[in-house]
């Protein structure tokens, strides 16, 4: 449910870019990065964005998402490691803040973003 | 404009990558912590009260206040998508509140709350409960401002809820297992349920409750130090 509020941002924000960046260039290929503890669909995000961006400046560009995980460290044992959810066969997966070495409670970094990376645009030739 | 949108996709235009990052999420992010420096200023302590759809949410807070309204100036943002049942009933406990109406939304975000505590005489209050949009997964993203966040579970929901929506339970500091006097009935096993809590997240205090049996309300108070500023 909340892919679509946060694809609204998402449109809102490349539209204030788009009209920046003027008519005449437009907008083909946007770059996502969305952190894995968000518990965003993916799917559900990118239809969102077809939709919302249907009759804009964006009508037509493709949304590219990659998820970037969050780093775990234990202040008890120093136990490190990427994130993992601990049973994948769930759909989103159970993550887990016990430290699998010691029992403690870890500390996550990262894991939470939602960040434009970047915007591939077509420039009309003015040869 | 449809002359120029042929003009741009003409095979000779050039393509160029523009580096934003642009953080979607930061107007939220900015708008919480201006929520939380406006609240710090007056010394009121907010609790963002969050859980399923008849969880029991209004029930709780209702409880906490009727220990409270004593010793606390309290008031109360409700968060809806329509109709104002719930700052109804909480305005039986002769505190004020607020009605959110999202209308769409499934969460209340921090855009909502800054509009609300607008209305909010905080020099009058010590403390605010928002009770956030019934629902395990949307609000979990948006943060409003608040102290605190609780997140209250009824054995009525069955032995999975916890680990179907581990989001909501990442962030929480304190868990009320609400209708443990309906555990039996239910067939659900509360420790069941706090072991899965502890997985998730071990920091959160976990409290067993029943708002009809007067189970674990003071409990609930003491972990979030609602009695202290």
């Amino acid at each position: 449910m909340h892919e679509f509020s946060i694809a609204t941002t998402l449109v809102n924000t490349l539209l204030d870019f788009a009209q920046k960046e003027g008519a005449e260039s437009k907008v083909l290929e946007v770059y996502l990065r969305v952190g894995k503890l968000r518990g965003i669909a993916i799917e559900q995000l990118i239809f969102s964005y077809g939709i919302l961006s249907k009759g804009t400046l964006l009508d037509g560009s493709k949304l590219i998402v990659e998820e970037t995980a969050a780093e775990a460290h234990c202040h008890q044992c120093d136990f490190k490691e990427t994130f993992q959810l601990a049973d994948e066969s769930f759909h989103f997966g159970i993550p887990q803040l016990s430290c699998p070495q010691c029992g403690a409670s870890l500390d996550l970094e990262g894991g939470d973003e939602i960040v434009i990376a970047k915007v591939r645009m077509l420039r009309a030739s003015h040869d | 404009m449809t002359k120029q949108t042929d003009v741009v996709t003409s095979a000779e235009g050039e393509v160029f990558d523009v580096e934003l990052e642009a953080d979607i999420l930061k107007a939220n992010r900015e708008l919480a912590k201006e929520n939380h420096e406006n609240l710090k200023k007056f010394g009121v302590m907010t609790i963002d009260v969050m859980g399923s759809i008849g969880s029991g949410k209004t029930s709780i807070i209702k409880s906490l206040i009727s220990i409270l309204k004593d010793k606390r100036r309290i008031a109360v943002i409700e968060g809806d998508v329509t109709t104002t049942i719930d700052s109804d009933l909480i305005a039986e406990e002769g505190v004020p509140t607020v009605q959110v109406n999202t209308g769409k939304e499934c969460h209340l975000d921090a855009n909502l709350i800054k509009k609300a505590l607008a209305r909010m005489r905080l020099d009058q209050l010590d403390l605010i409960f928002i009770e956030n949009v019934g629902n395990l997964i949307c609000p979990a993203e948006f943060p409003l401002g608040s102290d605190k966040r609780l997140v209250v579970i009824s054995v009525t929901e069955g032995p999975y809820m916890v680990v179907k929506h581990p989001m909501m339970f990442l962030q929480a500091d304190s868990v009320a297992i609400n209708k443990v006097d309906l555990a039996e009935i239910m067939g659900v096993n509360p420790s069941k349920l706090r072991d899965d809590i502890a997985r998730i997240n071990p920091r959160a205090t976990v409290i067993s409750t029943s708002c009809r049996s007067k189970i674990g309300i003071e409990d609930i108070s003491s972990s979030l130090g609602l009695l202290h500023s």
